[in-house]
């Protein structure tokens, strides 16, 4: 699909007349697109949406539109937040190699800024975190091996 | 050992965090950001999270909020571009295509694609097929709440004509008139106060209701203290109670000649103990009634000598200034007399001040110029 619609794109690039078909077939879809969006609820409420585009300076009456914004920036959330859950992962599984026994209370999936960071990174978002203060050499580590 | 200092610094250092969250937490967006957060956490529970940092969560609930603002910016910007002032779909596609590209989406290397098969649009499609359908969990008002404001009724609409002919009918109808051209209900308590203390007939009461509206409106201007007040000799006489009660007097007329004589308040002291106990007046005192050279002149072809004259300046028929200085409880009276007469009782008063209470002294002020009004000009407070 992804193949085909470059090429059709390519085409209308190269050759100034543009194939009529495959754009009706475009314009269909997307007012298709656009009329299902009444009917689906994004996580991020209309209100929201509507309060901030006011605030950036943007009108248009149209419901639709607050809908696909609404519906792009929880795309983009939905992303960051699968490559931050991914991060996660990699980050325990590694962890659980080397010490298995102790890490295995903590297995819960938790949203950390370090993952979160990361991945944000990757979108194009720079986010700069403290990464770590201690007031003493012993205060950051765990009780077990502060025990030791 | 270490463990327990450890925790204690550990506990002071979350209470601290506490208190820094919620004195830095007052910002007029608060409400927006909350609800983004938890919008936020949603989708993130959506992922496949089971909890958050409370720092990630913010970041990430910020990014939203930034993600939105920065759609509806490069909307804007491209729909201005066209000549529009409102947007589309395409405007917001592109904007998309543009927030997008560091990521990279199908068909982003050709930059005569049409937007109409914009692969972000495709992608968005995909996303909305696949996922879930989470409703947000609170339902919400709009906001921020716009209050409606209601226009006040103009001419027009109530039927009535406006009170001059240069105001158009459109503009909103005046308040009632009690309101600004005098203050009624004042004048009424006032004027009671005034019949309890002072007894007076009731012309003279309308007298004073009538005079003491001018004066507010005065006092309104001045400002509160000290103010100044002008009294004029002839129409002292002949208005008597009316004109001596210093809250009472008529505006300065146009063409009049204002006096104006400025007295310190703590010379005004020395003078008053001085001429209670007939004292003269030391030498380095200085009064600014010095350079008054009418006066001066007058004092010297007076009837009394330089000593007095220093303090009480005959004033020919000129207005006289009246200066009022709030010290506490007890106000500060130096009265000036053209007459001997007016000296002595006046003397008497200020020998008498210091026993008398408030109220006896307002209705001896009220009264006196009934008992000096052979020569008296006037009495400067």
């Amino acid at each position: 699909m992804n193949a085909t619609s470059q090429q059709q794109g390519q085409g209308q690039g190269q050759q100034q007349h543009p194939n009529i078909e495959g754009r009706h077939d475009d314009d269909a879809a997307l007012s298709e697109f656009l009329a299902s969006l009444m009917d689906y609820t994004p996580t991020i409420p209309d209100e929201l949406v509507e309060h901030y585009l006011a605030k950036s300076g943007f009108q248009c009456p149209d419901v639709r539109l607050v809908r696909l914004v609404a519906v792009a920036t929880q795309k983009f959330i939905a992303d960051v937040a699968t490559d931050a859950l991914q991060q996660c992962k990699a980050r325990q599984s590694a962890v659980v190699k080397d010490k298995r026994e102790k890490q295995q209370k903590d297995k819960r999936l938790i949203l950390t800024m370090e993952d979160l960071s990361r991945a944000l990174h990757e979108h194009g978002v720079n986010v700069k975190h403290q990464e770590y203060f201690a007031d003493s050499p012993s205060a950051g580590l765990d009780p077990v091996s502060r025990d030791e | 050992m270490s463990d327990g200092g450890g925790e204690n610094v550990k506990e002071g250092e979350n209470n601290l965090n506490h208190l820094h969250s919620k004195k830095s937490r007052s910002r007029a967006d608060d409400f927006g950001l909350s609800i983004a957060k938890v919008a936020v956490a949603q989708i993130c529970e959506a992922a496949g999270f089971q909890g958050f940092q409370r720092t990630a969560l913010d970041t990430l609930s910020d990014v939203a909020v930034r993600h939105i603002l920065e759609i509806g910016k490069t909307g804007n910007m491209f729909a201005n571009l066209a000549g529009r002032s409102q947007s589309n779909v395409f405007d917001i596609i592109q904007g998309l295509e543009d927030l997008g590209s560091i990521q990279g989406f199908s068909g982003a290397s050709d930059v005569h694609h049409c937007l109409l098969g914009s692969g972000t649009v495709r992608e968005m499609v995909r996303y909305v097929g696949e996922a879930e359908e989470i409703p947000f969990a609170y339902s919400l008002p709009g906001f921020p709440v716009l209050k409606e404001r209601e226009p006040g009724r103009t001419f027009e609409q109530t039927g009535g004509s406006p009170p001059a002919e240069h105001i158009p009918p459109w503009l909103p109808v005046f308040p009632d008139p009690e309101t600004y051209v005098s203050l009624h209900k004042i004048d009424e308590k006032m004027a009671q106060i005034w019949e309890d203390e002072v007894g007076g007939p009731v012309e003279k009461r309308r007298e004073l209701d009538k005079t003491f509206a001018n004066l507010q409106q005065r006092m309104a201007c001045n400002g509160t203290q000290p103010s100044v007040e002008v009294d004029f000799g002839n129409e002292a006489k002949e208005k008597g109670l009316v004109e001596c009660n210093p809250f009472l007097t008529p505006p300065l007329q146009h063409g009049e000649k204002e006096v104006s004589l400025v007295l310190p308040p703590a010379k005004l002291s020395d003078e008053v103990f001085l001429q209670s106990a007939n004292l003269e007046v030391p030498v380095s005192h200085i009064s600014a009634m010095e350079t008054f050279a009418p006066g001066i002149e007058a004092v010297k072809s007076g009837t009394f000598d330089f000593e007095d004259g220093r303090k009480k300046v005959p004033l020919n028929g000129r207005p006289n200034v009246r200066f009022k200085l709030g010290g506490g409880k007890r106000c500060l009276r130096v009265a000036i007399s053209s007459q001997n007469q007016g000296i002595d009782k006046n003397s008497t008063w200020f020998r008498n001040d210091d026993g008398m209470d408030d109220k006896k002294r307002r209705v001896e002020q009220i009264l006196k110029p009934s008992y000096e009004s052979a020569g008296t000009d006037s009495l400067v407070n």
